[in-house]
């Protein structure tokens, strides 16, 4: 677990996996411009060891910038599957605004 | 000299400074050695009283002991005399009782005995034993003592027979008889009459002198353990019965008589307290001299603070001024049609954003209008935001359709390589068909108003720029009411966290659906009234109106 906390936001994150090669990154708090790069060079690691499915589980996340989502975006073509679960409703409304839910493959 | 000259600029740099500082150090010290000293003066008090205390009980003690050594002198003279009384004056058999008492050592209080006749002093001693006594010397004073004697039946004291070696004479008449056999005795005195104090006595703590008599002078002085008489300081006197006169002791201590640790208690506090002052005032020193640095720091904090607000402004400045660079110095205006636009950098917005609009004129009838905005800040941002910007031109110029645009800027911007993604809306309008065409790479619709209603006009939603290389876009044609406005924004707008972006696009919809006399004039009520609580994120808003 490790916390972030930069001009006021707080983003908390979770690295796991599981034995049939996904990987789940838990997110919580505020994601924006001020924690994202933290965010990327966390789950880069992740990422190089090609997990064949990604989780971001953000459940507990309340808020998500553009630029957040354009890093999810970048997440889902680096790997072969990429799950967005369990989105709060403003969160979920935003990625409909944009067009992204099949994209980001969002849950449920 | 440099810590001076930094003290003077300090004060110099605070003229309403609370004057020297070290005040306080200085009434540290003054209040902590006048504290010391108080106790010191206590404690000597304290520590005299209990020695006068002691001394007075000292000196009381050795008047017991003397008092229980006079009966020895007196049973010695008085048995003597009881058998001489017996033996008729025998002089043999006087010598040899007497010699029991003569000499030296324990139990021979006398350096001389002798029987003497009351009727006649002035033959001289029958017989003596030991020493001629030194009455015989001064045969002038033995009448008086004799019959004194005689009279009182009680140890007559002659007084001190003075000398290199001092004695001191006693006669003694039997009781119940008128003599004529007197006992007369003298004890030796030490030469000078000093005796060196005994060092296993248990009074060498203290110096005495014995005096005959109630009057204490040298011409009276016994004997004395001190070098000089009278003794100096503060003297316990205590007298006591001695035939029939008195013995009178005067002492004074020699050392303490408590013991060292009352006696060195009053420097013990002197020492202590002067070191606790000091102490405490190098204590106020450091802390007067912690708190000066913190105000320096605090004052070079707020400079440094001072500083970063000026580079702040101006870095503010010079983003706003490119992100102005960046976008379209004037609108198009077409017959028919009000153009209007507005750019709001957000209030925390030292970055340059990545929000745009655009108004392009299309063969001269119709107008595309574009507003898109690039995700993240920051020249990267505006570097993908001005490429989108001059690739729409382009492609426009070319005559493609905004479905087609759109798909062609997927090969400017590629989150996959760059992370970026844009959402970008763009309309088509022909203002004599009064025809709307729309087109959304992931961006929010725009809101039509007319006839003081406002509706988001419902669009397919594409993907945004830069997801897919290939993807296609499909377009939303509507018809529009004469007179109508319609609104393209980018999210800052009606975005905040924790809120639904649909509670932030209501507010959009009920501020611009108030009266407003001209497009200019709602644009900048519905921006300084969307943004008045200051959004963080920067906002483009473009809006067009029919005029008929």
């Amino acid at each position: 677990m490790a916390e972030l906390n930069a001009n006021g936001a707080t983003l908390t994150f979770e690295l796991a996996s599981s034995g049939d090669g996904s990987a789940l990154v838990k997110v919580a708090g505020e994601l924006d411009i001020t924690t994202i790069e933290d965010l990327e060079e966390a789950v880069q690691p992740v990422i190089a060891r090609d997990p064949k499915r990604l989780v971001i589980d953000v459940s507990s996340l309340r808020f998500a910038d553009s630029s957040a989502i354009a890093l999810w975006v970048k997440w889902s073509t680096a790997v072969p599957e990429l799950e967005i679960r369990d989105p709060q409703p403003l969160l979920r409304r935003v990625i409909d605004s944009m067009g992204l839910a099949q994209t980001l493959r969002v849950t449920p | 000299m440099a810590a001076n000259n930094g003290e003077e600029t300090v004060s110099a740099r605070r003229p309403d400074g609370r004057g020297w500082p070290y005040r306080a150090v200085v009434a540290v010290g003054v209040v902590g050695l006048l504290v010391t000293v108080g106790l010191i003066v206590v404690s000597t008090i304290l520590y005299h009283n209990n020695e006068n205390r002691l001394l007075k009980l000292r000196t009381r003690d050795i008047g017991s002991v003397l008092t229980a050594a006079v009966p020895s002198v007196l049973t010695s003279v008085g048995s003597t005399a009881t058998f001489a009384e017996a033996t008729n004056g025998n002089a043999g058999k006087f010598d040899k009782f007497a010699g029991q008492y003569v000499g030296q050592g324990s139990g021979r209080p006398f350096a001389s005995m002798s029987l003497w006749r009351v009727d006649n002093p002035a033959g001289g001693p029958t017989t003596v034993v030991g020493a001629q006594p030194k009455l015989a010397a001064t045969m002038d004073k033995a009448p008086a003592l004799f019959a004194r004697a005689a009279a009182t039946h009680k140890l007559t004291v002659l007084g001190l027979l003075d000398g290199p070696a001092p004695r001191i004479g006693y006669a003694f008449v039997e009781p119940g008889t008128n003599g004529p056999y007197a006992v007369y005795a003298e004890s030796a005195l030490p030469a000078k009459r000093y005796s060196a104090p005994q060092t296993d006595s248990s009074f060498t703590d203290i110096n005495y002198a014995l005096y005959l008599g109630k009057d204490p002078t040298a011409k009276t002085l016994l004997i004395t353990s001190a070098p000089r008489v009278p003794l100096p300081g503060h003297r316990a006197v205590v007298t006591i019965p001695f035939g029939d006169t008195f013995l009178t002791v005067r002492a004074t201590r020699r050392s303490s008589l408590a013991g060292s640790l009352p006696r060195d208690l009053p420097w013990l506090i002197g020492i202590v307290g002067v070191l606790l002052t000091i102490g405490a005032a190098a204590l106020t020193i450091r802390l007067i001299q912690r708190r000066r640095r913190t105000e320096q720091l605090a004052d070079r904090l707020e400079q440094v603070a001072d500083e970063n607000r000026r580079l702040y402004a101006e870095q503010r400045s010079i983003a706003q001024t490119l992100q102005h660079a960046l976008l379209p110095a004037e609108l198009p205006q077409l017959h028919g049609l009000q153009t209007s636009a507005r750019y709001e950098a957000g209030v925390e917005g030292v970055d340059i954003g990545g929000d745009w609009y655009d108004a392009i004129a299309v063969d001269d009838k119709r107008l595309l209008l574009v507003v898109g905005d690039v995700s993240g800040r920051g020249l990267r941002a505006a570097t993908t935001m001005a490429a989108l910007r001059y690739g729409i031109h382009a492609y426009a110029a070319q005559g493609d359709k905004p479905a087609t645009i759109l798909t062609k800027l997927n090969a400017l911007v590629s989150v996959k390589s760059s992370g970026q993604l844009a959402t970008v809306l763009c309309v088509m309008v022909d203002p004599d068909a009064r025809e709307l065409t729309l087109t959304s790479a992931g961006h929010l619709p725009p809101l039509l108003i007319s006839d003081g209603r406002g509706e988001f006009v419902k669009t397919d939603v594409g993907l945004p720029i830069g997801v897919d290389r290939h993807a296609s876009y499909t377009s939303t044609t509507v018809t529009v009411a004469p007179g109508a406005t319609l609104l393209a924004f980018t999210d800052g707008l009606v975005e905040r966290r924790g809120e639904s972006i649909d509670v932030g696009l209501g507010r959009l919809r009920e501020h611009a659906t108030s009266n407003h006399a001209t497009l200019d004039e709602l644009l900048t009520r519905v921006v300084s009234n969307l943004r008045e609580d200051g959004s963080d994120d920067d906002t483009a808003i473009a809006g067009i109106r029919w005029l008929s």
